[in-house]
């Protein structure tokens, strides 16, 4: 990201000016405040917004200037899972991952052989079955997960993955995002859970007030003096 | 779009259909079809009965008394050549009394035969091609030399062709209100259907799917309604109408309806064909509406 600032309607600031490069294969926690500029950061990354000012490339190309049919194209590159899921309520789990082959027309055959590698990747395997309503929260975000990954993304989108669960759970889960990560998918999370970037010590970008403040290899939660 | 996927997202439109929402929608787009196809029907039927009456409107042109047979022949050609007429036949004012005999029969023809000479001039019978044209043909003849009187059923021709604006235009008016009032409805209904599908919409643009598999859906969905509510309204009006005509050729036949099967059948598709630009009209303003976000919103 190259200069990069949103503002949203009624002047709110959301990034000022915020130079950003992430590498390929890396691991990258957003830290901040609620309200940081978190969310429109990662936003940007997929297009789910576009700048005011500046330009963000991925993959190398320039996604300012996307125009509207190459949006779909490029967020067939990137996975994103989200705080609540964003599960299809009225589908099985199987269905879920599938729905994310589907929609891009991949081949039969490839759906089911890569549907069913990502459920066990994820260890859901024996409820492939099952409505996302009968699965705990960890279960329901690991079917996010399984779908964000299906199409072997280059980069793993995650705004507060964790947000809505116990620490245990927790843990799994960011086991399950170093798994992706050692695959090669690089993986950008925005996070409010201080235990997970402590103990993984990956590279931490802060943001306070839609500025970077802070930008640590092997960083922490919060700064070390 | 690959075939299995067009085939999976029109399998997911037919199922949209069964929500309460698209079922009442169908029936509202059934009753606005048949108020149209009843009205076109009427309005074509009154048309052929119009033409009918037309083909009979007739001018008699009176000669004047000294009118001479060289002027006689020069007035017949000069009425031959006006634009619509049709055909012109001569009628002596000797066969002009004996039809006026055989018109009154044999009791009041005996007055005829006291009168001392034949009060009526030779004439003209002129036939039209349109009953429209009749009165501003009636306007040149008169102008003709050697022409005393023009009669012929003015009023009758004037409320005729009037009749028949009047109904094309209420027809036309129908269906605009039809096409704008059954596009309005639909594109509610799939507004709805698309605020209903809003967590999947979401989701399919954040992996990826283009807006043509979005849109598909939606525009199967709105295009079924808008088929659906003709073809079922077109079934029961012809329905009706098979049953109308064999009434009517038993207990009235000398009106004559539209029978032709190959005109039925055309009207019957025009209709549906109708229906489906109702349906797609409807799906296109709620889609632009609501569906084509720009990518800020996502």
């Amino acid at each position: 990201m190259y200069g990069v600032t949103k503002v949203y309607p009624g002047d709110v600031v959301a990034l000022d000016d915020v130079y950003l490069t992430v590498e390929k294969g890396d691991f990258v926690f957003i830290v901040g405040q609620s309200g940081a500029g978190k969310s429109t950061l990662l936003s940007l990354i997929y297009r789910g917004t576009v700048p005011t000012r500046g330009q963000v490339f991925v993959d190398g190309r320039n996604i300012v200037r996307l125009r509207r049919r190459e949006v779909p194209l490029l967020r067939r590159k990137i996975g994103a899972i989200y705080q609540d899921f964003k599960l299809l309520p009225d589908r099985t789990v199987y269905d879920n991952v599938a729905f994310a082959l589907e929609v891009i027309e991949a081949p039969p055959k490839d759906i089911s052989r890569k549907v069913s590698q990502a459920l066990e990747m994820v260890g859901l395997s024996g409820k492939a079955t099952c409505l996302p309503d009968q699965l705990s929260g960890g279960e329901q975000q690991r079917v996010a997960i399984a779908r964000a990954v299906v199409n072997d993304p280059l980069i793993l989108v995650a705004d507060e993955p964790t947000g809505n669960l116990d620490p245990e759970t927790s843990n799994g889960i960011m086991a399950l995002l170093s798994d992706v990560n050692c695959r090669g998918t690089t993986v950008i999370m925005a996070t409010h859970n201080q235990a997970i970037v402590d103990r993984m010590r990956r590279r931490v970008v802060e943001i306070e007030a839609g500025r970077i403040v802070r930008d640590e290899r092997q960083g922490t939660y919060c700064h070390e003096a | 779009m690959r075939l299995r996927t067009i085939a999976t997202l029109t399998s997911q439109a037919v199922r949209n259909l069964k929500r309460p929402t698209c079922m009442t929608t169908t029936v509202v787009v059934m009753a606005c079809m048949l108020a149209l196809s009843l009205f076109t029907l009427v309005a074509v039927n009154l048309t052929v009965i119009g033409r009918q009456l037309q083909a009979g409107v007739e001018l008699r042109v009176f000669l004047l008394p000294d009118a001479g047979p060289d002027a006689v022949a020069s007035l017949e050609r000069s009425i031959r050549a006006i634009p619509g007429v049709s055909r012109i036949s001569y009628v002596p004012k000797d066969e002009a009394l004996r039809r006026l005999e055989a018109q009154l029969g044999d009791e009041n023809g005996l007055f005829i035969e006291d009168m001392p000479y034949n009060p009526l001039p030779d004439s003209f019978d002129v036939s039209v091609r349109r009953a429209d044209e009749a009165e501003s043909i009636a306007r040149r003849i008169q102008e003709l030399e050697g022409v005393e009187d023009i009669v012929y059923g003015r009023e009758m021709v004037r409320n005729l062709v009037g009749a028949l604006r009047v109904m094309w235009a209420a027809t036309g008016a129908i269906a605009v209100v039809v096409l704008v009032g059954a596009s309005m409805v639909v594109a509610n209904t799939i507004k709805l259907s698309v605020l209903a599908h809003n967590r999947e919409i979401e989701t399919m643009r954040l992996v990826g799917a283009s807006d043509a598999f979005i849109l598909f859906p939606f525009v199967v969905e709105g295009l079924l309604i808008g088929v659906i509510g003709a073809a079922v309204a077109s079934l029961m009006v012809f329905a009706a109408y098979s049953l109308l005509i064999r009434w009517i050729g038993s207990a009235a036949p000398f009106l004559k309806l539209v029978a032709d099967p190959a005109w039925l059948a055309s009207a019957a598709l025009s209709l549906v064909g109708f229906g489906a630009v109702v349906g797609l009209s409807g799906t296109i303003i709620s889609v632009r509406r609501h569906l084509r976000v720009d990518v800020q919103d996502v």
